[in-house]
């Protein structure tokens, strides 16, 4: 009884992982590059934003294929829609990733804001994390471990206010445009946070049909 | 909440003692349309049979339990079948006019029951509902056999309609017919469940999912040892929650092609 179809939809299900691991690796090459002001490397990941958004693309098309071709219901369906909006989150914190690293490349030198610098990494890290926990819920659909991205979300809030503070107390050290840059930094950050806090709220409202905010 | 059209309790129905539907009970509401939906021998013609006494009419069948019709038993021993069946139309599979013209086909049950107010505007009006009146109105008198397939369903629903019952029972009415005319059929429901409450039995689940307010699943269980087999209610709700989100596994794995 539809195997073809169940089987499609599994692959299906597994791109989105696999657009993930890719968002993934995004976000820790920007990182990286921000904190070590690699220019090749804020290059590399500005270049791979593309496979990013083909990935998105294609996920997007099957799914919408699947849902004129097959008419899916109960389970099927909200796996489908979970993907439709899960993809959304990723496509828009690998731009968010591409952001991140076009900021480096305007050559912003924050090695010399230590105290900075680290708050800055430390941002990076964390969403990654986040992000790549929320796929560990996606693939096990876990609505527990999705249900504990809150949390991790709230030290995310909390480092990005303290990176506001830490800034205004170098208000005289450095220049307003690469404060201005290092805000845009932390924000992208905090912004693929949320992304992936979304990310887990599709996971349970897949599993149990209801539409409930995490965050 | 209305009070419900029909209050099924406890039905078990057997054909020749064998158990055909077993403890299925639910409630259906009036002005609206009901789906039973489930896999093939599952008892759905069986319960819809059951709610206009259509199985009094098949040998060996025997009914338990109670069918309650506006709060009236209609297996109560005063109740006359005929009656029931003049409240409650029934819409088969293929549709089966009379080999009579199209107006006496619609005539028919309202000269039958004596009707004595004015024949030709009841045709007309039965037509209209039926959404066939602009079609058939310049060929009163040709025969119902010259329609075409999805004309003929929709005469059969005027003749059920022509008697104004309460409730329409359709079993399958649209799965004889091909894309189009079943459009028809499924937006002459929509028209029809102002005035009436309507319950079909269809095994396009799809089908079940545009037109109903609220879907059952009926599903076969099998006595291992025996090998006998039966229908049970697995589900029974509105039926958006069935085709996002139903309860039971069984209904999940049904819906969504998992089994069947």
């Amino acid at each position: 009884m539809r195997e073809t179809f169940h089987r499609e939809l599994e692959k299906l299900d597994q791109d989105v992982v696999r657009m993930g691991a890719l968002v993934e690796a995004a976000i820790e090459q920007a990182t990286l590059a921000l904190a070590e002001c690699d220019l090749d490397r804020a290059q590399k990941v500005m270049d791979g934003d593309d496979a990013i958004d083909d990935l998105f693309l294609d996920i997007e098309k099957r799914a919408l294929s699947m849902l004129a071709q097959q008419q899916p219901v109960a389970g099927d369906l909200r796996l489908i829609v979970a993907i439709l909006r899960a993809v959304n989150d990723l496509e828009r914190s690998g731009d968010l990733a591409f952001n991140i690293a076009s900021v480096v490349k305007k050559d912003i030198d924050i090695v010399k804001l230590r105290k900075v610098s680290a708050l800055v990494y430390e941002l990076g890290h964390a969403s990654r994390r986040l992000l790549s926990r929320a796929l560990d819920a996606w693939t096990d659909k876990d609505v527990v471990v999705a249900a504990s991205l809150d949390d991790l979300d709230d030290e995310i809030d909390e480092l990005y206010e303290r990176l506001f503070r830490e800034l205004f107390a170098l208000q005289n050290e450095t220049s307003f445009e690469v404060a201005m840059n290092l805000v845009l930094v932390g924000r992208y950050f905090e912004r693929i946070a949320d992304h992936a806090v979304n990310l887990a709220e599709r996971i349970r409202y897949f599993v149990t049909g209801d539409e409930e905010h995490l965050g | 909440m209305n009070e419900p059209v029909f209050s099924v309790k406890d039905l078990n129905v057997s054909y020749g003692g064998n158990l055909a539907l077993k403890d299925v009970s639910l409630d259906i509401q009036p002005r609206e349309i009901t789906a039973i939906i489930g896999p093939s021998g599952c008892g759905k013609s069986t319960f819809i049979r059951c709610l206009n006494r259509m199985n009094d009419l098949v040998p060996g069948a025997q009914v338990e339990g109670q069918v309650m019709y506006h709060g009236e038993d209609i297996y109560g021993p005063q109740v006359d079948p005929v009656t029931v069946r003049r409240r409650i139309g029934m819409v088969f599979q293929r549709p089966n006019p009379f080999p009579k013209s199209i107006y006496d086909n619609v005539a028919f049950g309202p000269r039958i029951n004596g009707f004595k107010g004015d024949l030709g505007e009841l045709v007309e009006r039965s037509l209209r509902r039926a959404a066939l009146w602009d079609e058939v109105k310049n060929k009163m008198r040709k025969s119902a056999l010259a329609l075409s397939g999805g004309q003929q369903q929709r005469l059969c629903i005027a003749r059920a309609i022509a008697v104004e019952p309460d409730v329409i029972l359709m079993d399958e009415p649209a799965s004889a017919l091909d894309p189009i005319a079943t459009v028809r059929i499924e937006d002459l429901m929509q028209e029809l469940k102002q005035e009436y409450s309507i319950v079909i039995v269809t095994h396009n689940m799809q089908q079940a999912a545009r037109v109903s307010d609220k879907t059952a699943f009926l599903y076969t269980e099998v006595d291992e040892e025996s090998m006998s087999r039966w229908g049970i209610l697995v589900e029974y709700g509105p039926t958006g929650g069935i085709f996002t989100k139903p309860v039971d596994k069984r209904t999940e794995d049904y819906v969504s092609g998992r089994f069947g």
